[in-house]
């Protein structure tokens, strides 16, 4: 049982006549400090939160109107600024994604791109194609909307606003591209989302006073939540939610497309919860600080679903610009604006104290006892140790050439990696590189061996080595060990082979 | 011309003499504006003069030894109109040119800027650009 006991009706009878006490999350952390939860809870009836980070998984439904002759795009294709919508709808009805991508520019636009465009009132060129029916002939079409035009804009997102989010590092020898940015080699930086401090989700942890119907601020207008989000994951303080509200009253200001080097594009989403404060537990949870809210550093180096833990860390901590990592001192970037969500929770707070927004009751609470599962897979993701050759031939460096393509042609391989007295792998030699030593006067392998060998390990998943030697267009790799012993060779044959069986 | 470049060294090729030898191979007057190495990679920017057709031996004669190198030109522009501050610039800056101030505000010091452009492709919305100015 709890001391304080108010109701949403109540918070909103003090906000009609002007006597609410609303604050910002970073204000309350002083006030319950300050104060105690009981004292906090009595004194403060809403407390705003604010949130400005990329969230991939937003988008809007839009609905054009009907052309002369009528078109049913439904079953054909429609684009936006060159970027595909969703056309499995009806006529004239679509749904822009934000990572969905430009056929023309790729990467530099996105949905997320045209979401922007068409708030900022930007024309946007739509081209569509249907299949002709008697009812809807027409076959093509081009012309230029804004978002004036639309009967219906409806940012409409499957799931935005996480609880917290894991910070990112990467413990690769090379720099890599995630949707967590740039990551740098050996731990070189660390990246982290989420508004910390101002999280709304974070901020009611167990969901009491957010569910559906929850009205919230939404890309600078009024949105709602309408269910939990899509993994919705509870029980690991890994929440979130589905939202809606309506585009042509949003503002660029909180709606940004974006582009995330090499990796895709996506859209940066403002959104605030105003938490009313019933009791001393939501007070006690509304005024976190950002010590007391922690997060993990995984290592993204990991091309797995399940990457390893580096270690736990604070939002406080990440907030400082710098963490322990690895032995060393490491920059922290964080990926959402905390400049933006301050002003979210800021103007969330103007817009209550000046009765424009009055808070909603909940018609459904969001379940707090839920798990995300991962995919069922119909086959386990095989490794490098299941599909590698194990008796791998090796050569030595100071091999005369022609005893190596003997060797090669013997054994029919093209590949033949280059080991030292102790087994330790220097080098590797392909028929390629005998093929273009024909005519020199290079005699020994020494010489025509590559030093710079793009290696695999026995643990990691065969698609991960497919991308490897995709991106370095190479055709094998030797499989070795941590003391650089080698364990095996695949190849993309091995790697071929293994998709044929994958399609039977 | 006057041209720079940036290398970045991976652990395995910080022990390697890869700047020595191609100022070795190319005969190039180098001059190291920035660098910081250690056991675990790093990175190094270097200025000389060069043609079109030096410019691009030597970047193959770093690229061939297995570091990344690019040539980077002229200076970094904020963008205050498109930059909304989120800060996912500032750990990639090797100079801690990028930061963010009191207020969570994003500042670039021109002063401390080496241009090594690795910034640019951080940013989400693209504020962060190569000035035309040479």
């Amino acid at each position: 049982m709890t001391e304080v006991k108010k109701t949403i009706e109540y918070i909103n009878e003090r906000i009609r006549s002007g006597d609410a006490v609303v604050v910002t999350a970073e204000e309350m952390v002083q006030i319950v400090k300050e104060k105690g939860s009981v004292k906090a809870a009595r004194e403060v009836d809403v407390v705003t939160t604010g949130t400005f980070g990329a969230m991939c998984s937003s988008g809007a439904f839009l609905n054009f109107g009907h052309s002369d002759p009528p078109i049913k795009f439904g079953g054909g294709e429609i684009y936006l600024n060159d970027v595909p919508a969703y056309a499995g709808l009806a006529a004239v009805d679509t749904y822009i994604g934000a990572t969905s991508m430009s056929v023309s520019r790729g990467m530099e636009y996105g949905g997320g791109h045209v979401i922007e465009d068409l708030v900022r009132g930007r024309e946007v060129v739509l081209r569509g194609r249907g299949y002709s029916t008697d009812c809807y002939p027409r076959k093509e079409i081009e012309t230029v909307i804004t978002i004036e035009d639309l009967n219906q804009a409806i940012l409409c997102s499957p799931r935005n606003a996480y609880q917290r989010y894991r910070a990112a590092a990467n413990s690769r020898d090379e720099t890599i591209y995630t949707y967590m940015g740039m990551l740098l080699p050996n731990f070189g930086n660390v990246t982290f989302s989420g508004a910390g401090v101002l999280s709304p989700l974070t901020k009611d942890p167990t969901y009491e006073t957010i569910g559906i119907g929850t009205r919230i601020f939404l890309g600078g207008g009024k949105g709602y939540i309408f269910w939990e989000g899509t993994q919705h994951d509870p029980k690991r303080g890994l929440g979130t939610i589905a939202v809606v509200g309506d585009l042509k009253q949003m503002k660029p200001r909180y709606l940004r497309g974006c582009t995330i080097h090499r990796y895709g594009t996506s859209l940066y989403v403002g959104l605030g919860v105003p938490i009313p404060i019933l009791n001393e537990r939501i007070a006690q949870s509304a005024g976190l600080d950002e010590t007391q809210i922690k997060t993990e550093v995984l290592d993204y180096g990991v091309p797995r679903r399940d990457r390893p833990v580096l270690r736990e860390v604070s939002y406080a901590e990440l907030r400082s610009g710098e963490i322990e990592l690895a032995g060393k001192s490491v920059p922290v970037s964080p990926l959402g604006s905390f400049k933006l969500a301050r002003e979210i929770a800021l103007t969330l707070k103007e817009w209550i104290e000046r009765g424009e927004f009055l808070l909603s009751q909940p018609l459904q609470r969001l379940p707090s006892d839920s798990v995300c599962r991962p995919m069922k897979q119909a086959e386990v993701t095989p490794l490098v140790r299941d599909v590698m050759t194990k008796e791998v031939i090796t050569g030595r460096a100071d091999y005369p050439i022609a005893e190596a393509a003997k060797i090669l042609r013997e054994k029919n391989i093209d590949h033949l990696p280059i080991v030292d007295e102790k087994g330790k792998l220097i080098g590797i030699v392909t028929s390629w590189d005998i093929a273009t030593s024909i005519g020199t006067k290079k005699n020994r392998l020494s010489e025509v061996m590559t030093t710079r060998v793009i290696t695999a390990h026995e643990d990691e998943p065969v698609d991960f080595v497919a991308r490897t030697l995709e991106k370095h267009k190479i055709s094998g790799v030797p499989v070795v060990n941590s003391g650089m012993e080698v364990k095996g060779i695949l190849t993309s044959e091995d790697i071929s082979r293994l998709l044929g069986r994958r399609k039977k | 011309m006057k041209r720079k470049v940036f290398i970045r060294y991976s652990s395995q090729k910080a022990e390697e003499p890869i700047l020595a030898s191609v100022i070795k191979e190319s005969g190039l007057l180098v001059n190291i504006l920035y660098a910081n190495i250690t056991g675990k990679g790093g990175e190094i920017l270097i200025s000389f003069d060069a043609s079109e057709a030096e410019m691009d031996r030597i970047l193959t004669l770093f690229r061939e030894k297995g570091v990344e190198v690019w040539e980077t030109e002229r200076t970094i522009e904020l963008d205050r109109e498109l930059c909304f501050d989120c800060g996912a610039c500032i750990s990639v800056c090797p100079t801690k040119a990028l930061r963010l101030n009191q207020d969570f505000s994003l500042e670039l010091n021109e002063e401390k800027c080496i241009c090594c452009e690795v910034c640019v492709s951080m940013c989400p919305v693209r504020a962060l650009r190569i000035s035309s100015k040479l």
